[in-house]
């Protein structure tokens, strides 16, 4: 028996091990808000509720792209409307992901008829970005974008910038905030925009 | 094998042999745990996260849109994970990357235990096999067909059993078989 050879192998083994989980690992994801508490919090007023799924035309996309950097590449969005007994849209939900290296953050928009934004929350993240965001999501700096529409700014407010915040919270929160100008893109462009469509 | 068996290793390899295995075991209770939290252990919860997802309307090819009246109890309330094709990618890479080394290491330890080879053979293919089913049964379940979710339920198991017997018959060999001299 070679005891000394044997145990160096093991080690070198546990090593290599060691290195390429920490390496390879995801962390677990979080999930803050479900997606029936997000939908109820952000359509207040509303009697009924509706699921409202849209395809997007060649020149929507085009025009979203224009419009805001992105490419939207599902087949189908959704929206959930929230309508009142005579059957007036009052609220709408979507919800957008971003899918980062350090996986994925989720978004809830929450709109008026008209697209103005009425509420902005993170639904999920994951473990390795909750405490980048934690810091933002302290300062509830997604109330910042409540009252913009499509065409508004969705940098990250002074009262943020001036925070004292390392890179990835700013990097993130600046993630966050684009899925929320996506969104609101997204929303004007199929609700707003199509004829008799809200 | 090769003349070494896990009852005449030195102390320090019987302590690094105990250790990791103890870290792997409290490991594998916390990704269960995390499982169990996250997703669900049923096969209910394991189809609902990975099955696709399909319309809530009847929206048909070349429709722009189409709208239906919810039932808002159709919402998920439980904070519970919807595990988009991206994240099954990410999934896939890093637990067939991270449950494969595992498997490797604790089979490497395993093969210098004294059970015959057909037993080895067995009882060491049970976590690689086990990993092959979960991860395999995530893309089947997306893709082909909802029931092949029982496949992540019984390939979890079966790493889990697989854990249990290599540690179990190691860590005996390890401290109480008494060394026989051949």
């Amino acid at each position: 028996m070679k005891p000394k050879p044997l145990t160096l192998w093991l080690a070198t083994l546990l090593l290599v091990l060691a290195v390429g989980v920490s390496l390879a690992h995801i962390t677990p994801p979080v999930v803050l808000l479900s997606d029936r508490e997000a939908v109820l919090g952000m359509t207040s007023g509303a009697a009924k509720f509706f699921v409202r799924e849209v395809r997007l035309t060649p020149e929507e996309q085009e025009t979203i792209r224009q419009q805001c950097g992105w490419r939207p590449e599902e087949d189908i969005y959704r929206f959930y409307f929230g309508r009142d007994t005579t059957g007036r849209l009052v609220a709408a939900v979507a919800f957008l992901t971003e899918y980062t290296i350090h996986g994925p953050v989720r978004v809830a928009v929450g709109f008026d008829a008209d697209g103005t934004i009425r509420d902005a929350k993170v639904v999920e993240l994951t473990e390795e970005t909750f405490p980048w965001l934690k810091p933002l999501l302290d300062l509830d700096f997604t109330r910042d974008y409540v009252g913009r529409n499509s065409r508004a700014s969705f940098g990250l407010s002074e009262r943020v910038t001036q925070t004292p915040l390392q890179s990835m919270p700013q990097f993130y929160g600046q993630i966050v905030a684009s899925l929320i100008q996506r969104a609101a893109v997204l929303f004007e462009v199929t609700v707003v925009k199509r004829p008799g469509s809200a | 094998m090769y003349g070494i068996s896990l009852s005449s290793l030195p102390l320090s390899a019987k302590v690094f042999c105990t250790l990791f295995m103890l870290g792997i075991g409290l490991g594998s209770l916390a990704a269960f745990t995390q499982a169990a939290t996250a997703v669900g252990l049923s096969y209910g919860d394991v189809a609902a996260s990975l099955a696709p997802e399909m319309p809530m309307t009847h929206i048909g090819h070349g429709q722009l849109s189409a709208e239906k009246e919810l039932d808002i109890g159709q919402l998920s309330q439980a904070a519970k994970v919807w595990i988009r094709t991206p994240l099954l990618i990410q999934t896939s890479h890093t637990h067939l990357f991270g449950q494969t080394l595992i498997a490797g290491l604790l089979g490497l330890i395993f093969l210098f235990s004294s059970l015959g080879e057909w037993q080895k053979a067995v009882i060491v293919a049970l976590p690689f096999i086990g990993t092959l089913m979960d991860i395999g049964g995530m893309w089947l379940t997306r893709f082909v067909w909802q029931p092949f979710a029982t496949l992540v339920l019984a390939g979890g198991s079966l790493f889990a059993l697989g854990y249990v017997l290599i540690a179990g018959i190691v860590l005996y060999e390890l401290w109480l078989k008494q060394e026989t001299h051949r």
